[in-house]
């Protein structure tokens, strides 16, 4: 039935061409489970696509309104619940594997030439992504919401010379309110979805360009004897991968939807305003104890949220043209596991304390 | 140099046929094999020592005739076509086709200048259709940004429900603000301080501004040092949270920031944590009705010195 409609559309446009291209691409040593976090990736953001715009039939992003409507959805729209808790799940999962896909990227070499630009699209996607984070963050316009906008947006305000003018941006304004929202609705939807899907493109056409790094360790002979090409042994590996994901973030999303709690307001309350998880590190860092010599006072957010942030990213986007040996195995490069054992414990550490220090 | 497609094929003893087609290892884009057409049949040559390229025209391969039976016969199923596999760079490796394959430009556009012309003639009305919205679209993005200073006063409840000393209240009122389209009422609060003398002298020692100023600088107001009632405005001066009266581990009685634990005493002083200054007091006088009014005003949180930006 459906084969003569495929065959009427190939004869147009070569449709098994592309397919066979798209499908076809050599894996030095074959495929494997190691592989699949890129493609996990952009199914969780496909999924983020689908529930986000669903969640938008009911959302109204206007400060009057949008936490009546987030509670309309949370409690009276069949459904509505898990939507929104899938959402905000899977905006978890974006993060933790990206934090895994970066991870093996580094560890496995990866970036390494010809990859560089591989690695620098995906280091602006990741900006991209913990920009969705923050930004969604506001839309339920509760408690959490304000207070955890408030603090971010007064961190973009202690850039020295264009700060203030950054947060007014930011806000629309000089203190968070309605047309924050509009400001950040905006963002969420619209400016992030696209810059991603577009930097997402190039990161893919980066890739498939340089092709993929394959195993660290491996003799030429085995790398060709077990190649394979992407489809079908790497797709179904990846597709697994994806089911598992999905079911996790489903059962999360059942097991612990959304707590929606009051409407934003800035009256002193009982609540501890905090920022999702993982931005609890850099939250940490500017009032730990252990660290207040350096992070308080007048300078001490900007050291903290900002130069420290911007001068760790700025060395990854160094990292390739820094580090040019050809050595891909990791445990032949005591430094890059070294450092990256200590950025990830101290990220723990700082998480950790976190949760430990609540007033 | 790699063996065109179509060239011929001589052993050791005489010609046997020519290559038919190439085969490609997909890892390190090298010619791996020759298929060679001879005498009705396919064969795979391995493109190894015993294959030699005379001339693009020629390989050479150093076996007798008879000896071409060992190579294994083509199986056109076993392969894929490179215009079904995505092989990066592929094309810079190869050079195997039995020559380039052109179109030709328009006879229109052989003309240098002319292709210049339209080159530089599209950035340039490019240009000419951006440029222009650059401003208008900047100052519709700021519009909001930067607003006049609100100085009305306002009533947050009578003195006399201030009665405990020493003891902070916190005080909720509500505020009516314009955000762009929107008229909108909220909640806010502030604490209410009735100052013992003693506690009077420690506040007025602290760095606190008591002058306050409007958009254009010019001071507007001054609050009296001989006051008891002292107005803290609500917000941490670290980053703007709103910070509680609460039972500290160390301190005992104090105004403690949830966000990130900065400490401050009832003076206003920071006793511990980020703060990077008192408390901000706000202007503040009684009405002739025992009424507390405030201007609620904001300042930047973060900064050593008091910003107004409210």
């Amino acid at each position: 039935m459906l084969q003569p409609i495929y065959n009427w559309i190939d004869e147009r446009i070569d449709l098994k061409t592309l397919q066979a291209k798209l499908l076809n691409e050599p894996m030095a040593g074959g495929a494997r489970y190691a592989y699949v976090f890129g493609s996990v990736l952009l199914f969780v953001f496909a999924m983020q696509v689908v529930t986000g715009i669903l969640l938008m039939f009911y959302y109204a992003p206007t400060a009057d309104h949008a936490w009546a409507s987030t509670k309309y959805i949370m409690e009276h729209v069949d459904y509505g619940w898990f939507l929104l808790s899938y959402h905000l799940w899977g905006s978890s999962a974006m993060i933790a594997v990206v934090l895994m896909h970066m991870s093996q990227v580094y560890l496995w070499g990866a970036y390494k030439k010809p990859r560089e630009m591989v690695w620098l699209a995906g280091l602006v996607l990741f900006l991209l992504v913990m920009g969705f984070g923050f930004t969604g963050y506001l839309l339920p316009w509760d408690q959490r919401s304000y207070w955890a906008t408030t603090i971010g947006v007064e961190i973009v305000d202690k850039v020295p010379v264009i700060g203030d003018f950054l947060g007014r941006f930011l806000r629309g304004g000089p203190v968070p309110g309605a047309l924050t929202l509009s400001r950040f609705f905006v963002i969420h939807v619209m400016i992030l979805p696209l810059s991603l899907m577009a930097i997402a493109g190039a990161h893919i056409f980066f890739f498939r360009k340089a092709g993929p790094a394959g195993p660290f360790k491996a003799s030429k002979q085995e790398l060709e004897t077990k190649m394979e090409y992407f489809f079908p042994t790497q797709v179904w590996k990846d597709i697994v991968a994806m089911a598992v994901v999905f079911v996790i973030i489903c059962a999360l999303a059942i097991r612990w939807p959304h707590e929606l709690i009051d409407e934003a307001s800035p009256v002193a309350s009982d609540l501890n305003p905090e920022p999702e998880w993982y931005f609890m590190f850099l939250f940490q860092l500017l009032r730990d104890p252990a660290l207040s010599f350096l992070f308080s006072g007048e300078w001490g957010e900007f050291l903290g949220a900002i130069v420290l942030p911007s001068v760790f990213l700025l060395l990854l986007v160094a990292l390739p043209f820094i580090d040019r040996s050809p050595e891909r195995n990791i445990f032949k490069r005591p430094l890059a596991l070294s450092s990256w054992l200590v950025v990830m414990i101290s990220i723990a550490i700082l998480t950790i304390r976190a949760y430990q220090f609540r007033e | 140099m790699q063996p065109k497609i179509k060239a011929k094929v001589a052993c050791t003893d005489r010609e046997v046929g020519e290559v038919i087609r190439v085969i490609v290892d997909p890892l390190s884009k090298e010619i791996s094999h020759l298929v060679i057409a001879s005498g009705g049949r396919e064969l795979m040559v391995p493109a190894d020592g015993n294959l030699s390229v005379a001339t693009d025209q020629l390989i050479r391969l150093n076996c007798s005739s008879d000896a071409l039976a060992r190579y294994a016969p083509f199986r056109r199923a076993d392969f894929i076509s490179i215009h079904e596999v995505e092989i990066p760079h592929l094309e810079r490796h190869l050079d195997v086709m039995p020559g380039e394959v052109l179109v030709p430009l328009p006879e229109l556009e052989k003309n240098l200048s002319r292709r210049s012309f339209f080159t530089k003639f599209t950035n340039v009305i490019g240009a000419a259709l951006a440029l222009p919205l650059v401003f208008p679209v900047v100052k519709y993005l700021i519009k909001p940004m930067y607003q006049p200073f609100d100085n009305d006063w306002l009533k947050l409840g009578k003195v006399s429900q201030a009665n405990q000393i020493d003891m902070p209240r916190l005080v909720k009122f509500e505020k009516t603000v314009h955000e762009g389209y929107l008229e909108r009422k909220y909640e806010k609060s502030h604490w209410v301080l009735k100052a013992s003398p003693e506690l009077r002298k420690k506040i007025a020692a602290e760095p606190s501004e008591q002058a306050f100023r409007d958009s254009s600088g010019k001071v507007i107001w001054e609050n009296d040092p001989e006051s008891d009632v002292v107005v803290f405005s609500g917000k941490c001066t670290h980053l703007g949270c709103a910070y509680r009266w609460r039972k500290h581990r160390r301190f005992g009685q104090a105004f403690i920031c949830p966000c990130h634990l900065s400490v401050f005493d009832l003076s206003g002083k920071v006793l511990d944590g980020p703060a990077p200054r008192p408390l901000d007091q706000l202007p503040m006088r009684v009405s002739g009705s025992g009424e507390i009014e405030i201007i609620d005003m904001e300042f930047k949180a973060g900064k050593a010195e008091q910003v107004r930006i409210v």
